[in-house]
């Protein structure tokens, strides 16, 4: 196996990495190479044997699987070089990987460029801390789905789920096809955390109770657990004292956010936004290091799988010209700032020459409200939701019209939703 | 085990029972030690904060408090002790924070008592010094006392491997086992357990936050003991690096301590409120999480919450006020013959050598025949921990076995080799594995690995991946295969 003269190197082969991949390679790098972990392409789309992907991109409701298969086959026939089951351990500032698996052993790798798809993870029970005892039955939603989906187990029978993420929400539909019964979902916001879809085909269709501004405040079992104590909770999320109900249970899933894996992208120097919790990137998601580029979920946590590779497509096409040492043009450098209830926008800088799709997400459910970008671009917008990203096109000649070298994007409220 | 019989049995498989057993196999004589769990120092030794040696107990180290001078005495077996074993021992030091003068007259105090007693390895250290050793930590304050002696273990794997070294030198262990009656006659013990009984002439008695309900077996109720409880939260490796000495303020509330150390692995704990608690609830509250980050935050004072990756709650058993906070259990019954208690409560890991010497000597005391057994080796060789070597053993294991080359936890960078050797080892269960390999110890928790582990210790074990347990007896991680509910609801 060839491993010298590599010029884009992809972490990772999930809904990012491999769209970043096949675009560097249909951008004219000869030598692309992923570098994937799991035994087989696809990274977690596996385990997501649900439909609803592919409705953007493919313009066709597939499954996660048929979704992945349709990118691998493609990776397949460019003659991209995958190496499975191999964890990249270190990158370097200057570009050089390691990485290692039980063929190669220890791997060194000097691509031209790199890109970072490694996805994100789930927020863990040690990160929530959810108080009370230590039993077996709690998992993160996502380990339950690799469980019931790939591996054939169900967990148990009694499940209540805490957070409404999509996976959580896609969780309880799945367990109780497969004939659990979900006693509640628990949410600690006024609204979900999700995709309005997933409630409403997921929780309502199945009759699933959903109790907003409602969270666990006590696990209870020495050995399995047994209940979890829910409360409701007021507004600064603090249960609220006689609001308490004890559900017996033998399960319990967590849902409460996902957080962008970028321990390599610090190791290589990479710089991180704390509002996305990913790499600051520019509008051709370069992040700060020279030759690194990211892309999906690594860079934000999308709603969408189409949007991870739509956006990593971007990390992919850009890292094949950086490799060929094209010239990128990166005049006239513009900041992004997150104005009133904007919780983040990526990228953080963009160039005022091209035309850019805009990803942003609000802290705050509001009704009836503008979406503005300094004085470029006003929107209208019924209701805006954490839970659903906000995708804003802006074309070069508005660009061309900024004063400043930043524009803060804001929502103007109209009518504050009230919380409760 | 039908009917065993032994000289010694040894109740717990502790850090303090393991340490015991491994101090018996140097001499000739049938040792036998049980341990209700399915692994080995899953009680309060698992929940210690891996410091070896606080500076509270140099510092209030007075020679008539039985408790210090263990703790004192233990001070330079311990780091030969984990060379021998093969596991890790790091010296760090010491920084106790001062905050204004008062509370430097005190340990200007404590300070030339310990001298007085050969003590003299703490030394005053101001604020620009302070800062320039830590650089994160609060710049209140007027300055720090330094003890360049203190270490940190990792208190789990010093167990397995005194466990691991007793059983090469001869000592029968024995997992799952619970004692439930013990009777007596002139001449020996008859101990009942869930798995049989076994005959032995002389007890140690290392049940750990059980060893008062054990002496009480035997009529022996020559001390009472109170559990605390205590709170644990582990931060982010990301920000190992903000420390590297054991930080430690004095309490503004008393039945309060104040602790941020690094561990041996890369990550840094804090460790806080002390409350009484129902034993063995080792629950955690939102109060007592609250108060541990408000505390922690008196040292680093923008530490975010988001680091922290897990907490726990652990015991220790304290002696009654009457007795004092400073005294602990090491001796034999008054009251029954052959028969001797262990508990050290706080801190029982930096008293384990000692301790473990001197109920041996009291072993002997009370007619054991101690026989020097010439084979006794001292030396355990650990398994590989592939993340800690260096790139050419690395190369070298994963030639040898190529499952060293496949990582199954990433968070932690452990191989699906170490985790076969663990399984080896005797690990049995997900908390087994995670204990002695670090597999699901990182930042997220196990999620990625979990169904991973499972799998490999199914296959190991050749069981069924529903048999497996978080940590035995009832802690199934799979009840139901795909589809077993559904058929049931036909």
């Amino acid at each position: 196996m060839k491993l010298s003269d590599i010029d884009v190197a992809v972490i990772g082969s999930g809904p990012a990495g491999m769209a970043a991949a096949i675009r560097a390679k249909e951008e004219g790098a000869e030598h692309v190479l992923i570098l994937e972990r799991q035994e087989q392409l696809g990274g977690l789309l596996h385990q997501c044997v649900h439909n609803g992907f592919g409705l953007f991109y493919f313009e066709q409701d597939l499954t996660g699987p048929e979704y992945g298969h349709r990118f691998a086959e493609k990776v397949k026939d460019l003659g991209i070089q995958v190496l499975l089951e191999t964890m990249v351990t270190q990158i370097s500032p200057d570009r050089q990987i390691t990485a290692v698996n039980n063929r190669e052993g220890i791997l060194r790798l000097k691509p031209k460029s790199i890109v970072l798809a490694m996805g994100c993870r789930e927020r863990s029970r040690g990160q929530l801390n959810v108080p009370g005892t230590r039993p077996a039955g709690i998992f993160t939603a996502g380990t339950a789905q690799r469980f019931v989906n790939v591996e054939g187990w169900i967990p148990g029978k009694k499940v209540v789920i805490l957070g409404s993420g999509d996976i959580g929400m896609i969780m309880a539909r799945r367990l109780t096809l497969e004939g659990a019964e979900v006693r509640a979902v628990a949410e600690i916001l006024p609204y979900i955390g999700g995709l309005t879809r997933n409630e409403v085909q997921c929780l309502h269709d199945f009759h699933i109770p959903l109790l907003l501004e409602h969270t666990v405040t006590e696990i209870h079992g020495q050995q399995r657990l047994e209940a979890v104590t829910i409360a409701k909770v007021n507004k600064d999320k603090k249960p609220i004292n006689g609001t308490e109900q004890m559900i017996e249970c033998d399960t319990l899933l967590l849902s409460v956010g996902l957080i962008p894996e970028n321990e390599l992208s610090r190791m290589a120097g990479v710089e991180t936004d704390p509002l996305t919790g990913g790499p600051v990137v520019d509008q051709w998601r370069e992040t700060n290091v020279s030759g690194i580029f990211a892309g999906g979920n690594v860079v934000h946590v999308h709603d969408l799988v189409d949007d991870v590779s739509w956006e990593a497509e971007i990390s992919g096409a850009w890292a094949a010209r950086f490799a060929r040492k094209e010239e990128m043009g990166k005049e006239k450098r513009i900041i992004l700032k997150p104005g009133r209830n904007i919780r983040y926008i990526v990228p953080q800088t963009i160039s005022a020459q091209h035309d850019v799709t805009l990803y942003a997400r609000v802290k705050d459910m509001e009704e009836n409200v503008t979406l503005k970008g300094g004085d470029i671009f006003a929107k209208s917008l019924r209701v805006v939701k954490p839970g659903e990203m906000l995708k804003i096109d802006l074309s070069h000649s508005q660009l061309r019209q900024l004063k400043d070298d930043a524009v803060e994007l804001s929502i103007e409220g109209e009518k504050r939703r009230q919380n409760g | 085990m039908a009917q065993m019989e032994t000289e010694v049995l040894i109740i717990g498989g502790g850090v303090l029972g393991a340490a015991v057993a491994r101090e018996l196999s140097r001499y000739k004589g049938d040792v036998i030690l049980v341990e209700k769990e399915v692994d080995f120092g899953w009680g309060s030794t698992k929940t210690n904060m891996c410091i070896v040696c606080q500076g509270g107990d140099t510092l209030e180290f007075r020679s008539e408090y039985h408790r210090s001078k263990l703790v004192w005495d233990s001070m330079p077996l311990m780091e030969p002790l984990c060379q021998e074993l093969d596991v890790p021992f790091k010296k760090v030091g010491e920084l106790a924070l001062i905050r204004n003068n008062e509370e430097l007259a005190k340990f200007q105090k404590l300070k030339s008592r310990a001298e007085k007693i050969g003590i003299k390895t703490h030394e005053f250290i101001d604020q620009e010094t302070l800062r320039r050793m830590e650089p994160h930590v609060t710049r209140e304050g007027i300055g720090a006392l330094y003890d360049p002696n203190i270490a940190i273990v990792d208190p789990v794997r010093l167990t397995i491997g005194l466990i691991e070294n007793a059983g090469q030198n001869g000592v029968k262990v024995m997992r799952e086992t619970e004692v439930v009656r013990i009777s007596q006659d002139a001449n020996q013990f008859k101990v009942e357990t869930n798995r049989g009984s076994v005959k032995c002439r002389f007890i140690v008695n290392a049940a750990g936050t059980s060893v008062d309900k054990i002496a009480r077996l035997v009529n022996s109720d020559d001390f009472v003991l109170y559990p605390i409880r205590g709170y644990v939260g582990i931060l982010d490796k990301n920000l190992g690096g903000l420390i590297k000495h054991e930080i430690h303020m004095r309490p503004d509330a008393p039945g309060q301590t104040n602790i941020l150390t690094p561990s041996v692995h890369g990550n840094l704990f804090f460790g806080t409120t002390m409350q009484p608690a129902l034993r063995g609830d080792c629950s955690t509250t939102g109060r007592i999480a609250e108060i541990g980050l408000q505390n922690v935050r008196k040292i680093i004072p923008d530490l975010s919450e988001k680091e922290i990756i897990h907490s726990f709650a652990g015991f220790l058993m304290f002696r009654n006020w009457e007795v004092g906070w400073h005294e602990c259990v090491v001796q034999a019954s008054q009251k029954v013959p052959r028969f001797i208690s262990i508990c050290i409560g706080y801190p029982g890991v930096s008293a384990a050598p000692a301790a473990a010497r001197e109920v041996t000597e009291l072993l002997r005391q009370e007619g054991l025949k101690l026989e020097t057994d010439e084979r006794f080796s001292p030396f355990r060789k650990a398994p590989p921990v592939f993340n800690e070597l260096p790139e050419e053993q690395q190369k070298e294991l994963i030639a040898k076995d190529s499952r060293y080359g496949h990582v199954v936890c990433r968070c932690e960078t452990v191989s699906e080799g170490e985790i076969v050797e663990a399984i080896r080892h005797g690990a049995t269960t997900l908390d087994g594995i995670k204990f002695r390999t670090r597999a699901g110890m990182g930042r997220c928790q196990g999620g990625f690995c979990t169904p991973r582990v499972v799998k490999i210790l199914a296959r190991e074990l050749g069981l069924s991946e529903e048999k497996i347990t978080k940590k035995g007896r009832e802690s199934r991680l799979l009840l139901y295969k795909s589809k077993d509910l559904l058929e049931a609801q036909i």
